[in-house]
This record gives C-alpha cells, structure tokens and sequence, in this order.
C-alpha cells in the first residue's frame, strides 16, 4: 500500500540554543503523522542541506530565538537554490518580530508560525505546501 | 564546527537537478556516479511502496553485493548513533567514504516518527562524502526488512566503501533488518539486566561482535562477563572453525575503545574471506528468511490489491464472528492471492 508520509526536517542554525520550542513542534508533528527528520542546534546551513538531498525531506522548518534570523534564512535560502533544492518549501518559527515578516516572505520563506499559532495552522500549511496529505489532516482543522 | 554562514561546502556537484531521472539505465549510471538527489528520491519511492520501481530493483539486485554492510543493533539509548558516528570518523580517517541506513520505530498511533539518529553525526553533516538517510519503520512488520535492504540495494549501486545500519534492537521487524549484515554488532550498556533482556531477545545467536558501551559506568565489566558466559553457549562456540563473538567495551562519546572495535570488524571480514564455506552457509540462511519475508510481503502487498481488500474484510467478519477460524480464512485468501 503506498504510503505517502510528509518528512519534516527540523533544525536551528548558529548558536541558538533555545530548542524548547522546536523539540515540542516535533513531538507534535509525529503525532501527527509527520515524519520529522530533527537535527537538533548548532547546524550549519551547508548541513542543513546535505540533511535535506539525502533525507528527500518535502519541507523544511527553522527555529529562531535571536535576532540574526534575517541574516541566516537569506544564507540559507541562497545556498538552497545553489544546491537545486530552492523549490522546497521552507517554514520558520519561534521569535520573528511581525516587522521582519514581508522580507521573510520576499526571501521565499514560505510559513512563518511564531508565538500564538496552533498546529492547525502548521498542519494545514504543511499540507498545501507539500501536496501530501496527512492522516486525518483534514478532519483535524474541525 | 563553523557556526556563522558561509564557508561550508555542500555537495553541489553531486546533488543533480532533481529533473526526471530517466530511464532504469540512466538511474543506475546516477547511481554509480554517485548522485545523491537520484539515490534519496529512489529510496523515497521505496519508502512508499511504489511498484513501478521492481524492474530498477531487480536490476541493482542483479548488480550488488559488493559493499561491506555492518548492522549495528541494541537498545534505545545504548548508544549505537553516536557509536556510528565514531565508526564514521575512524573510516573517513582510513579514507573510506561511508553510507548510513538508520531505522528508527514510527509511532503505531499516528503512523509519524522522529528520526533524530543525525544529530549524533553531526560532525559529518558538510562532508559529501558521508551519506546518512534515516528511514522509519511506518508499521511494515516484515515488510521492514524488504524495505530497508531495497535502500540499501540503492545504497550498494553508489560504491560507498562500507555502509552502516543502525537499528533499535526492540522488535522482531527491526532484528529482521540484520538479516542484510555482513556483520553484526550488538550493543549493551552495564544497566540493570541488560545481558539478560539480550537473551530473551534472541539477539545473541544472530550477534558477530558484542560491545558493552557507556564501559565507565558501573557494573560493566560485570555485563561483559554475562555476556561472555552466554555466548560460551552459544552452539557454534565449541567450533574451532566458527568465528568467536569478541566481547568489547566502549566508551562511544570519549572515543574510547572505537580502534578495538574498528579492527574486530575488519577480523570479522577477513574470517568471511578465509572461511568461504561459513560465509556462504550464513548467506544461505539470511537469505532464505529474507525470502520466506518477502513472500509474506508480496501476498500482503496482492491482498491489498482492488476486490481483494474487500474479500478481506468479509472473511474478517467471518472470523469475528466464529464461522471461520484463523487458519481457514488464512488458506482461502491465499489460495486467492496465488490465481
């Protein structure tokens, strides 16, 4: 039976420590029924990338607490269209000031879900971002 | 570690367009020239059961089995990722280039997993020539084992020089997986009863190398002498021409005891190459379970097949409601599978 299950690569960049926020989202995630690829911190964004050519992962989220995500998510996003993945989607969360939110965008990140957004929310974006759906996905906006 | 942007190399050359792949040949000349978006993408296909890639398998089958596979098993939390990662970096140093296949359990209640065996590899993340693919079990029973020795067939068709599974030793799917290993290692720590539980686990008789990990705590050396005695019974331990499962002791987060390790492997290789008759008697027999899986798989995979779910869910009802016993319904499914 095939089984088309939306993998989710989860890491933060840099020196951010602050992991609280994206080990929760992935224990959410997996219940679910995302497959979440978790890097943990103190990734690089060549790592990232390597991690998402070898896992196939359809989408990619980053958590942010300090202030340099501008500067990370546009190194990121430019590395990604080097490496031939820029078409896959990416989501950011944790603290990104509402300010920041249209160069985000301009950037090509695709979902940014800080503080006060619901897993319907990331759900939803997950599955119109990936295609894919998820196993009661849709019930579960109700 | 680098930690601001910039300056890390990412495998650009190798990564492809992510374009149609092509026909079977074009994917197998990938493959061998080593382009890992063709190589993930075909496992994905894999991972979700896509029958339109059984003609491209056959032909990698046909092809493989040259590359060292080492399977690395044991409890969650034994360590068995970072003592891949330290497998890692002491094949790297060698000059080897290294493929991983780490399996992790998907959660029975929503189908998702977390697959964080990466993060203790960490180290390798900027180096293309390190390829780890974590891969969930998604509830295949045997179907796991089919699955995870079809990625690592991709895996084979690349030329890595050695290729690592890792997998939590906690189900019969997952012990299943070794049955691909050219060599297996099997992980312990010194806690409580962990010598034991390897009994019950039936993991002993499949194990080639023994390490107890995490060797500073207490009662290590007491678990290594355990281990020992339970494997002096063993029924190929009084065969002077069988191989002797070593007992090792790590410490997999300081480095400690990975060059013990290292050189047990490589022995355990060399025993295979001067004891042909033993390998091939090994052979024989992972790969006969290794069929009697697939054939469950295939019917498996025919019952799901249109009508047949249907007829499935008939005979169901009949076995609920006592009409029919297992066994029956088993046979009259089967017999309609097979026509």
């Amino acid at each position: 039976m095939p089984q088309q299950k939306i993998r989710c690569l989860l890491a933060m960049l840099g020196t951010d420590v602050h992991n609280k926020g994206i080990r929760t989202l992935a224990q959410l995630l997996r219940d679910r029924g995302v497959e979440v690829i978790y890097l943990g911190e103190h990734n690089t964004a060549g790592g990232v990338i390597n991690a998402l050519i070898a896992e196939d992962a359809d989408v990619v989220g980053l958590s942010y607490s300090t202030a340099t995500y501008l500067h990370y998510t546009r190194d990121l996003l430019d590395k990604m269209r080097t490496a031939g993945v820029g078409d896959v989607p990416l989501m950011l969360g944790g603290l990104i000031h509402a300010d920041d939110e249209p160069a985000l965008r301009e950037m090509g990140v695709r979902g940014i879900f800080g503080p006060g957004s619901t897993m319907d929310q990331i759900v939803e974006f997950l599955q119109t971002a990936t295609g894919k759906t998820l196993p009661g996905g849709a019930a579960a906006g109700a | 570690m680098s930690d601001r942007p910039g300056g890390e190399s990412v495998a650009v050359t190798r990564t492809g367009t992510g374009a149609d792949p092509g026909t079977d040949l074009q994917i197998i000349e990938s493959l061998a020239r080593g382009e890992l978006r063709v190589a993930a993408r075909l496992i994905s296909r894999i991972e979700s059961g896509d029958p339109a890639i059984l003609p491209l398998l056959a032909a990698l089958h046909a092809r493989g089995g040259k590359t060292p596979l080492i399977g690395i098993t044991g409890p969650p939390g034994a360590g068995k990722s970072t003592l891949v990662d330290q497998l890692i970096f002491r094949y790297r140093q060698q000059g080897k280039r290294v493929a991983v296949l780490a399996v992790d359990p998907s959660s029975p209640f929503s189908g998702g997993a977390i697959l964080g065996d990466r993060i203790r590899m960490n180290r390798h993340s900027a180096d293309e020539d390190v390829f780890i693919r974590s891969m969930a079990a998604r509830g295949r029973l045997g179907g796991l084992a089919i699955a995870a020795g079809d990625a690592l067939l991709v895996l084979d068709a690349m030329g890595w020089d050695v290729i690592l599974i890792e997998t939590v030793g906690v189900g019969q799917s997952e012990i299943d997986i070794l049955r691909h290993a050219h060599t297996v290692v099997i992980v312990q720590t010194p806690a409580g009863g962990d010598a034991v539980q390897a009994l019950k686990a039936g993991v002993l008789e499949v194990g080639d190398i023994f390490v107890v990990n995490k060797a500073d705590a207490a009662g290590a050396d007491r678990t290594v002498s355990q281990l020992r005695e339970a494997l002096s019974f063993r029924s190929d331990a009084q065969e002077p021409e069988s191989w002797h499962a070593p007992v090792l002791k790590t410490q997999a987060v300081e480095g400690l005891g990975i060059d013990e390790l290292v050189l047990s492997i490589a022995a355990q290789a060399e025993f295979w190459r001067s004891h042909p008759q033993q390998r091939a008697t090994r052979r024989r027999l992972q790969t006969r379970l290794l069929l009697i899986d697939q054939i469950a798989e295939t019917l498996h995979q025919r019952q799901q097949a249109g009508d047949r779910q249907q007829r499935f869910e008939q005979l169901l009802d009949e076995v609920l409601a006592r009409r029919c016993d297992l066994h029956t319904a088993a046979s009259r499914l089967l017999d309609h599978a097979m026509k």
